[in-house]
């Protein structure tokens, strides 16, 4: 009975081939748009948070207790290698970088500007997060004497800095005492966090601890760990072994990025309702028409005794074969856009200026996940089911002799 | 088959009311080749109707081998029709988008006969209705009186006890209408299939054994 049902569907499809391709067009198109859309915005916010972790916050980070609240270096931690030694029991830590912060005014001969001058070791940011990826212009280098300095991008820019310019900062020292100390601008760098392009300069760890008068303390310490699902047991881990301290981790650090994720979650959900309901208005409407225009045939069926059952399968195996099929040619058509996407990614280089302030590169790379599918699977699934409510309770209502005898429609 | 006190009547207790059969009682015997005849609107297409389970009675009983058909649930009925009763219609019988072989098999197929003597059962029935050339065309390629001949190899296929057939001739020229009724006739006389018609042609009403005149809603000859 099942096949009988089933050879009709099949036959009853491509009876009607415009009809019928039309919608699964118009289910493939749809489908396969949301897919690249969906795989563009997780790529988006992926790129974000990496960018984030990579230049700033790593997995983990450590402050003193009161650090963030007053940014003062009275909450400094220190000694170093104290934590360092405890940090190094952790194996799951698979990289750190040590950063010692004071905020000043960065100065030309020209213009003053409120800043972050910022210590570190270039090999060690370089092993944490390739920080030199980050060098638009100039070198990822503190010269021969250590007395150069990697500027943001949005900063050299306000301050109409190129390479070899020279810059004067001025901060108070750990004794509270105004000191100023000048550099020369060996490179240029673009993270795409504004903390980091717009307020930031980066200048040698030595450089930095004898301007601010310090030894062996830092103002904060980012880690790199291993996997993501091992970040909330070293950061309990840490938090057991160092108390006296802050342990956050980049999400806790940047909830914004969360939010943004959450945000395009919700986003996508309306995407999916549209595919829905693109799906569900294509597939209702075809059959809608098709077993109108059939109902004399589905009469005469009924009439010579053929099961109800059995035409309902019909035309519910129609339907699904449509969203199936459509299904199939979108996913299939997205996937190829994601693929390619996330191979080459999307070049956004008209857009730039606008999507810079998200902390955006110019180059997309799209996420790819096998979930998509099967989110866009049972989006058409129950679109299909819900398409062809209406026609079965037509057929269902229909009295099949009145219909057969023109007594009906 | 046994009619007791068949009445039907269209909008009960409405100011449209129409009485279309009162008191029908009829007995059809095995093998028998009945037409119902009678002017337009005399109620054979109801009664007919009533007959096969498409229509039910406003009172009366109706017996097939001693069982009350007439208090058959809407399922039970369907199943009925498909195992005991052959349907031809006036037109459009067909499922379009099956072959002529497969229209023929279908109702074999429903029933689950194998497929060698579904096979077999079309060919033979192909031959005698003379439509073995068109078994792979599909309905929409073949006249009126082949498709008539299809429906009525479609109906008598799975040798139902019954077959009722509503103007079966009423949209074919006299040739093809002669051309049907002697298949029919011969395949009542060789496989002893129980035939009711409603028809007022005439050379359907020489053809037939028996013949019912209905006037009116009520049974006015029976010879
Ligand atoms: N579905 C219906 N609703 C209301 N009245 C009906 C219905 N079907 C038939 N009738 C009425 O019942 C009576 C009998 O009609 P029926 O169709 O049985 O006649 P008939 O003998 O088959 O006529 P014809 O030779 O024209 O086909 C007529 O008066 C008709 O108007
Ligand atoms: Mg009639």
């Amino acid at each position: 009975m099942y096949k009988i049902a089933k050879h009709l569907a099949w036959l009853s499809l491509w009876r009607r081939k415009s009809r019928s391709i039309m919608v699964i067009l118009m289910i493939a198109l749809s489908l396969s748009g949301l897919l690249a859309i969906q795989g563009l915005y997780d790529g988006m916010i992926t790129h974000m948070i990496n960018t984030t972790i990579r230049s700033d916050s790593g997995e983990i980070s450590l402050y003193t207790k009161e650090y963030r609240l007053h940014k003062s270096l009275a909450y400094k931690l220190s000694p170093v290698s104290k934590i360092e030694e405890k940090l190094s029991k952790i194996k799951e830590i698979i990289s750190h970088s040590v950063r010692l912060q004071q905020e000043g005014l960065i100065a030309t001969a020209h213009k003053s500007l409120g800043a972050n001058i910022k210590g570190i070791s270039l090999e060690k940011e370089r092993d944490f997060g390739n920080f030199d990826t980050f060098i638009t212009q100039g070198d990822y280098s503190f010269g021969k004497h250590k007395k150069e300095a990697l500027i943001g991008a949005t900063l050299a820019k306000k301050l109409h800095l190129d390479i070899g310019s020279r810059v004067v900062f001025t901060a108070q020292d750990a004794d509270a005492e105004i000191n100023a100390i000048s550099f020369r601008i060996s490179g240029i760098f673009k993270t795409g966090n504004p903390a980091l392009d717009e307020y930031t300069v980066f200048v040698s760890m030595e450089k930095i601890s004898t301007f601010l008068n310090l030894k062996e303390s830092a103002t904060q310490i980012a880690l790199r760990i291993q996997n993501t699902e091992q970040i909330k047991q070293v950061q309990k881990k840490l938090q057991t072994m160092l108390p006296e301290l802050e342990i956050l981790r980049w999400d806790e650090l940047y909830p914004l990025l969360i939010q943004m994720q959450e945000m395009m979650q919700i986003f996508n959900l309306a995407s999916y309702m549209i595919v829905f309901i693109v799906a569900a208005l294509g597939i209702f409407g075809v059959m809608l028409v098709s077993v109108l225009e059939r109902l004399r045939e589905f009469s005469i069926m009924l009439a010579i005794g053929t099961p109800y059952k059995m035409v309902r399968n019909q035309i519910l195996l129609e339907a699904t074969f449509l969203g199936l099929i459509g299904f199939m040619v979108g996913a299939l058509l997205g996937w190829i856009i994601l693929l390619y996407m996330s191979t080459w990614g999307v070049d956004l280089r008209s857009f730039e200026a606008g999507l810079e302030t998200f902390g955006l590169n110019a180059i997309l790379i799209a996420d790819i996940q096998y979930y998509y599918f099967v989110q866009a699977f049972f989006a058409v699934f129950f679109a299909t089911l819900l398409s062809v409510i209406w026609p079965l309770r037509i057929l269902k209502k229909i009295k099949a002799i009145q219909v057969i005898q023109g007594k009906m429609l | 088959m046994k009619l007791n006190h068949i009445t039907k009547t269209f909008y009960p207790d409405s100011p449209k009311e129409v009485k279309a059969l009162t008191d029908i009682n009829l007995t059809f015997n095995k093998g028998e080749f009945t037409t119902l005849s009678g002017e337009s609107g005399s109620g054979k297409t109801t009664l007919l109707n009533i007959i096969g389970g498409l229509d039910s009675a406003t009172s009366g009983q109706i017996f097939l081998d001693d069982e009350e058909i007439s208090a058959y649930s809407e399922k039970k009925m369907a199943k009925l029709r498909l195992q005991e009763i052959g349907f031809i219609f006036q037109a459009y019988n067909l499922i379009h988008v099956l072959t002529v072989r497969e229209n023929i098999g279908f109702i074999m197929k429903l029933l689950k006969f194998e497929d060698k003597e579904i096979e077999s059962r079309i060919l033979e029935l192909a031959s005698i209705l003379q439509i073995e050339n068109i078994l792979e065309k599909l309905p929409g390629e073949i006249s009126g009186g082949q498709q008539q001949r299809v429906a009525v190899a479609r109906a008598v296929a799975s040798r139902p006890k019954l077959i009722l057939a509503d103007e079966p001739t009423a949209n074919l020229d006299s040739k093809n209408s002669e051309r049907l009724m002697d298949m029919l006739r011969t395949l009542n006389e060789k496989e002893h299939v129980t035939v009711i018609f409603a028809s007022h042609d005439k050379y359907v009403l020489e053809q037939s054994k028996r013949i019912i005149v209905l006037d009116d809603g009520v049974v006015i000859e029976d010879r």
